[in-house]
């Protein structure tokens, strides 16, 4: 939006790039795996002479929670999937012109927007069934497939939004133009909007799958055993010693922040890329 | 009022529906109780990390190359790893090590409970999203506003409080509105360190009575009042502080 | 217009076939057919159920469910629970078979089919710093104590001799939360008590308190499956005669309980 005056009084809001870490460097890495990890096991290093130190029992743990952590990855893949999906159809019913759809497609995309990520997922896993029986076939809904649907629900209300929010901020003027050149309004949607607002979308959609990846973290609440759930385990396995906390939470935040920064500097590079020069 | 708790009993032997925090005193003491503490965290949380976001933004701009590098790796940090296990790594990892103190039942504890490492770790995460917020903001501001405030002998403190931050702040409400939800919604991560939040008192609830449909469709609703409230509180906040003719 | 209704219907009458299944085969021969028995044990409460590195959960009850899925000639999946979700896994359908450090009380029978006799007990009781000097539950009046969350003592504790209950998803929270001063003691069963005052590591740390509701285990099938629960009940006498019980705390380092004395005594 634009407007002509003497003395601007505000300028209007540009997205901001962070002054960047170039990237992740090896040495940016081994920082952060030395304050989170390495340094708390070496303070709590009271080790008697047949303990072992704390940063072996680690590494004699860690592939187990590497296969956590990928656990992890296939849940959010999953989600993401299916909330993109079904949240496409929900932001494409919240501008359509017929007002019950309208109405019905904001009703459900406020309702889930509002609701808390741990409590939805809650609602998925107590109150789904774990078996569904479709014309006599027995599909088993597994623990993680209920963790990926009941994440679903809040990226599916998201994506809604965004989709809702790039269709508006179209010009006026393509949908005009369209509708000059007798284009219904279906394929006005599929031939004209969408495609441009594929750009629009692919940044804040990225930023969302950023913010569903740390939150599959929270199906260690409801018993899905992924990363956090198994660190848990070891935890108790290995008897408790608080000694032990730093280093194996240290290793989760490591393996999330390897995985999640370079998706964020990806985003940044894809938001300047498309940036839409007004 | 008992008439109206007999009512509620008399619901759950008839139909089934269980709602034992409206009809068993305990159980209704135990989630007035969770209510209250949510509220009480979303609010000291909203108050801190937009402290944090503003202080955050101030040192961003810093001329000092370490003070940016510090402030852009918290952010990083923050953003990109979850906030459950910054949580847990705060209140065990970090909690076990500061010094302890007595308490009164006669033991030492760590100086700050569960409640206050939630308070602490969620502050902390949402102002890591409040700096690039504000951060943004400030920008809006044109230079030649700071110029002129500069030439009248502002000093550079009372620029950004007296000039800055209020034009700022109207920009990314709208933003910060956003942001602030997802606060309320992130507060029912304290569950996980034991702070009596409703999530946790529903819990506690529904473990005791097994009546877990009841006690989710409860927290969907009150969730959603509370997150509606916030809302439209904001909105109203929102309108009055309108700058007229921006946006 | 005509395409958009007929879609409708489509999509409604294939959402209505989809139904829950009600499992009204015998359980016995869904496990036989399916040739794995599905077992829902602990695997964070050392030594009944936890990992090893490799993360297969081992255990005194794994070792029990083992048993069973030998006797029945088929192969045996874990499936680990945790006690607020232990009997819902089982209402489900989920798992046949739920051995799971679950104490058998009333309430709990009308959800679950716990079998008799009881395999296992334990009571309640609590772990505590030697310097606090604890000699009655009453003393815990006003003191945060920890504790899982969905054990059934909980409540009791807090109502009755005014606790406050500090409640983790799992023990290695609750055991760092009591280590840390978080809380005043750790109230939990018995028996994994008993383990950790002999762990050098918890030396400042005793159970001074007196055991109550001493109250024995129940391993549970789902409602309705008879021929099932007549089956284990017959495992368990077994289980007791030959000693088995026993032989199994010897293993995993829990001393001889007096529960597990008597009932081999009863039934040999």
């Amino acid at each position: 939006m634009s407007y002509k005056t003497d003395l601007p009084v505000m300028l209007p809001v540009k997205p901001r790039a962070l002054e960047p870490f170039k990237s992740l460097k090896k040495r940016h890495i081994l920082l952060i795996a030395f304050l989170t990890i390495v340094g708390p096991s070496l303070v709590f290093a009271q080790t008697g002479e047949f303990e072992k130190s704390p940063l072996a029992i680690l590494l004699d743990w860690t592939p187990l929670l590497l296969s956590g952590f990928l656990f992890n990855l296939v849940i959010s893949f999953g989600a993401m999937a299916l909330g993109t999906l079904v949240g496409g159809l929900l932001g494409l019913g919240q501008v359509s012109l017929f007002a019950p759809t309208r109405a019905s497609s904001w009703l459900v995309t406020q309702f889930f927007r509002n609701a808390p990520w741990l409590v939805l997922l809650f609602f998925a896993m107590f109150l789904l069934p774990f078996e569904l029986n479709i014309f006599g076939f027995k599909l088993p809904l597994p623990d993680w497939f209920k963790a990926i649907l009941g994440l679903s629900l809040p990226v599916m209300a998201n994506v809604s939004e965004i989709v809702r929010g790039a269709v508006r901020s179209l010009p006026s003027g393509q949908w005009e133009a369209a509708e000059s050149l007798a284009y219904t309004r279906r394929q006005t949607l599929w031939l004209i909007i969408l495609p441009q607002c594929v750009k629009r979308m692919l940044p804040p959609w990225m930023n969302l799958y950023s913010i569903l990846t740390m939150a599959t973290v929270l199906a260690s609440i409801v018993g899905v055993s992924e990363v956090m759930t198994l660190t848990g385990r070891a935890l108790a396995a290995e008897g408790g010693r608080t000694d032990l906390l730093a280093p194996f939470y240290g290793l989760v935040l490591v393996l999330f922040f390897i995985y999640c920064y370079p998706i964020a500097r990806f985003t940044v590079w894809l938001e300047h890329k498309f940036s839409v020069i007004n | 009022m008992d008439f109206i708790f007999e009512w509620f009993r008399t619901l759950y032997s008839e139909t089934g529906v269980n709602l034992p925090f409206i009809y068993d005193e305990y159980d209704r003491k135990r989630m007035a109780e969770g209510l209250l503490t949510t509220i009480w965290l979303s609010l000291i949380c909203l108050f801190f990390s937009v402290i944090i976001g503003v202080i955050g933004a101030w040192l961003q701009g810093s001329s000092l190359k370490w003070t940016r590098r510090i402030v852009n790796g918290y952010i990083q940090l923050f953003r990109n790893t979850p906030p459950l296990v910054q949580l847990y790594f705060f209140y065990f990892a970090i909690g076990t090590l500061l010094p302890r103190v007595e308490n009164d039942w006669g033991g030492t504890s760590p100086m700050l409970g569960s409640f206050a490492w939630a308070a602490i770790s969620l502050s902390f995460f949402a102002g890591a999203f409040n700096v690039e917020i504000f951060r943004s903001g400030i920008e809006a501001v044109p230079k030649s506003t700071v110029e002129a405030a500069e030439a009248l002998g502002f000093s550079r403190l009372q620029i950004y409080r007296d000039i800055t931050l209020p034009l700022a702040f109207r920009v990314v409400i709208p933003a910060m509105n956003n942001n602030l939800v997802n606060l309320v919604k992130t507060t029912t991560l304290a569950y996980a360190i034991a702070v009596p939040e409703m999530l946790y008192e529903a819990n506690q609830i529904w473990s005791d009575n097994v009546n877990v449909t009841e006690m989710m469709i409860f927290l969907l609703l009150a969730y959603f009042v509370l997150v509606g409230v916030l809302v439209a509180g904001m909105n109203k906040w929102e309108r009055a502080m309108k700058i007229p003719g921006f946006g | 217009m005509k395409f958009k209704i007929l879609k409708t219907i489509a999509v409604t009458a294939l959402i209505s076939s989809v139904s829950v299944t009600a499992g009204i085969a015998d359980i016995l021969d869904t496990i036989k057919e399916r040739g794995t028995l599905i077992v829902g044990v602990k695997a964070d409460y050392k030594p009944y159920g936890f990992l090893d590195s490799s993360g297969t959960v081992i255990g005194l009850e794994p070792d029990l469910a083992q048993d069973v899925a030998d006797k029945l000639g088929v192969a045996i999946e874990y499936v680990p629970v945790v006690s607020s979700n232990r009997m819902q896994f089982l209402e489900q359908g989920k798992i046949d078979l739920m051995i799971a450090t679950m104490t058998d009380k009333p309430d709990r029978r009308k959800v679950v089919q716990i079998v008799d006799p009881n395999y296992y007990s334990s009571g309640t009781n609590v772990l505590a710093l030697k310097s606090l000097g604890l000699k009655d539950w009453n003393d815990l009046n006003g003191k945060p104590v920890c504790g899982i969350q969905g054990a059934f003592y909980n409540k009791a504790t807090s109502q009755n001799y005014g606790a406050e209950i500090v409640a983790f998803k799992g023990t290695a929270e609750a055991y760092s939360a009591l280590k840390a001063g978080n809380c005043a003691a750790f109230v939990y069963d018995d028996s994994a008590i008993v383990a950790k005052t002999n762990d050098p590591a918890w030396s400042d740390y005793e159970m001074p308190l007196a055991t109550i509701d001493d109250a024995p285990w129940g391993l549970a099938v789902g409602l309705g499956e008879d021929n099932f629960a007549a089956l284990m009940s017959e495992m368990i006498t077994g289980w007791h005669k030959s000693g088995r019980i026993l032989e199994l705390e010897k293993k995993w380092g829990v001393t001889n309980t007096p529960f597990a004395k008597e009932m081999h005594d009863k039934y040999k």
